[in-house]
């Protein structure tokens, strides 16, 4: 840990201090003012319209920090090298995998506290006003849906560094990482289509094209699995398995990511 | 306390990987307490054979270590203190900062980190930027913020790769005299350099590398006898290496 904590630490300043990080604040900030502007246009349905719009924009905010500053901590050490000098010091490549993710898991979790503050005080202002059209709503289940998003970007996080340890450069990670994301967040919908019987389908399904998107299922990160917005708007039941395993399935996501990411790393040369 | 024993290193270059040699049986023995000079041309495996030591690509054949420890293993780079060529830092951080991560990583405590730190940025000559973002910095205060982190720890070995590189005549004459004093406090030196006079000026002894083959070891005394000048030396190696004479 002495040796993870200096890593971790200016991984965090790095990207806390990094300009993007504000202007994404600043977008969310005007998209939390939009959400109460359009959750007052609809007058019965505000509670519901206000807490998927926050937890929308946080989701997306957050998105933005692991794109744009997360993707860029790891790939920007490799880009500029800076990873000679952070490599000379009697530190293992494991070490500094895992330190730096550290680091950004430190900077997903702060930025989004601030943005969850931000969310939390555009709903309570709503609530305040609209209080009669807020019926069905828990902020246990907020609080819940906005701690699984936390989960979703730190797996995003695990994934851009396990495509940064082998990839030459930061715009092939960020490609790689925003299709992960968009497979990983559609992948189980599309799944859960194509195994509809084929009557009710209209169409047969190859079994080529099946096993592809059953290999695709099991490759990539189910990210609408961490996504219950729509539960916590309606203040919908969530079960507490369900939660414990998307937990589970969330935190080995993120091992098995990590420790690839530093095996490759460790046979990785910079010339 | 730096050894080096039959390193060869190929790199693959473009879409065909064609193999390129950059290194070919090198070996070394540098002894404590001694400064020596690598001089060669441009890409004549200088700053490969650095990035071997510290770690960074791996050799072909052949084994190098420091203190006696495999370079491979991470504790043999806690007695050295590296100056990569042309540094890039963290934007954000400052040069506080970044000799705080130095020192954490060399396990040093807090109260030694702010002794070092301030001796070191004095000496630098950093004390007004101290506080700033290294991004607002100019690639000689770059330079001189990473030899100030390469020395956080007060490593036994150095290892410099083109450290005058970028610097005006005052941080060079600046890095020159911290060469001098690392010098007089009986550390190992090992650093890069294609300007000879630096060479001259520093080394006890020196090698000659070209087209990544060890042309010529020898003290610095022993190159220079018979009245010549470092260049008249080096430019033989050259043309011998070239297939001509030497002059």
């Amino acid at each position: 840990m002495t040796t993870l904590w200096p890593i971790a630490l200016i991984t965090f300043k790095e990207g806390i201090r990094n300009r993007a990080v504000y202007g994404i604040t600043l977008v969310a900030l005007l998209l939390f003012g939009a959400t109460a502007l359009v959750a007052t246009m609809v007058p019965r349905e505000v509670g519901k319209v206000a807490v998927d719009m926050a937890l929308s924009t946080i989701s997306f905010a957050g998105l933005l920090v692991v794109l744009f500053v997360g993707i860029n901590l790891m790939a920007k050490d490799l880009d500029k090298r800076t990873i000679y000098t952070v490599l000379s010091r009697p530190i293992s490549r494991s070490q500094y995998i895992v330190g730096k993710f550290l680091g950004m898991i430190m900077l997903i979790t702060v930025t989004m506290g601030i943005l969850s503050f931000l969310a939390i005080s555009a709903i309570v202002m709503l609530k305040t006003i609209h209080g009669g059209f807020f019926t069905r709503f828990s902020w246990q289940a907020i609080i819940l849906a906005d701690c699984l998003t936390v989960l979703m970007l730190i797996v995003l996080s695990a994934v851009s560094f396990l495509f940064a340890s082998f990839t030459s450069s930061s715009f092939i990670t960020l490609i790689l990482t925003i299709i992960t994301y968009i497979i990983g967040q559609s992948l189980s919908g599309v799944k859960a289509l194509l195994e509809t019987p084929s009557h009710e389908l209209g169409f047969t399904v190859s079994p080529v094209t099946m096993n592809m998107v059953k290999a695709s299922y099991y490759l990539f990160p189910n990210l609408s699995l961490f996504d219950i917005k729509l539960q916590a708007a309606h203040d919908l039941p969530i079960s507490s398995s369900f939660v414990i395993w998307t937990v589970v399935y969330g935190l080995v996501y993120i091992a098995i990511s990590i420790t690839l990411a530093a095996l490759i790393f460790r046979k990785k040369e910079f010339p | 306390m730096i050894t080096i024993n039959g390193i060869s290193k190929e790199f693959k270059e473009g879409i065909t990987g064609k193999c390129v040699k950059a290194l070919e049986g090198l070996d070394l023995e540098i002894k404590q307490g001694e400064v020596f000079g690598f001089l060669g041309p441009n890409g004549a495996g200088k700053s490969t054979t650095i990035k071997i030591l510290m770690n960074l690509i791996f050799p072909n054949t052949g084994e190098a270590k420091i203190g006696g420890k495999d370079v491979r293993d991470p504790e043999a780079r806690r007695i050295v203190g590296y100056l990569p060529e042309s540094p890039y830092f963290y934007d954000y951080l400052t040069a506080e900062e970044l000799l705080w991560f130095g020192g954490k990583t060399a396990g040093m405590d807090a109260n030694n980190i702010r002794e070092r730190s301030d001796m070191l940025i004095d000496k630098v000559d950093l004390q007004n930027a101290r506080k700033r973002p290294l991004r607002t910095y100019s690639k000689g205060m770059v330079q001189r913020a990473g030899l100030a982190m390469a020395l956080i720890h007060d490593p036994d070995v150095i290892i410099l790769d083109e450290p005058m590189s970028g610097l005006d005549p005052i941080g060079r004459k600046m890095v020159g005299d911290l060469m001098v004093e690392l010098k007089g406090q009986g550390k190992t030196v090992f650093f890069s350099s294609h300007i000879l006079n630096d060479i001259e000026r520093f080394s006890d002894r020196a090698g000659i590398i070209i087209g990544g083959r060890l042309k010529r070891v020898d003290t610095l005394q022993n190159l220079l006898s018979g009245g010549k000048d470092l260049e008249d030396v080096f430019m033989g190696e050259v043309a011998l290496a070239q297939g001509g004479t030497a002059a």
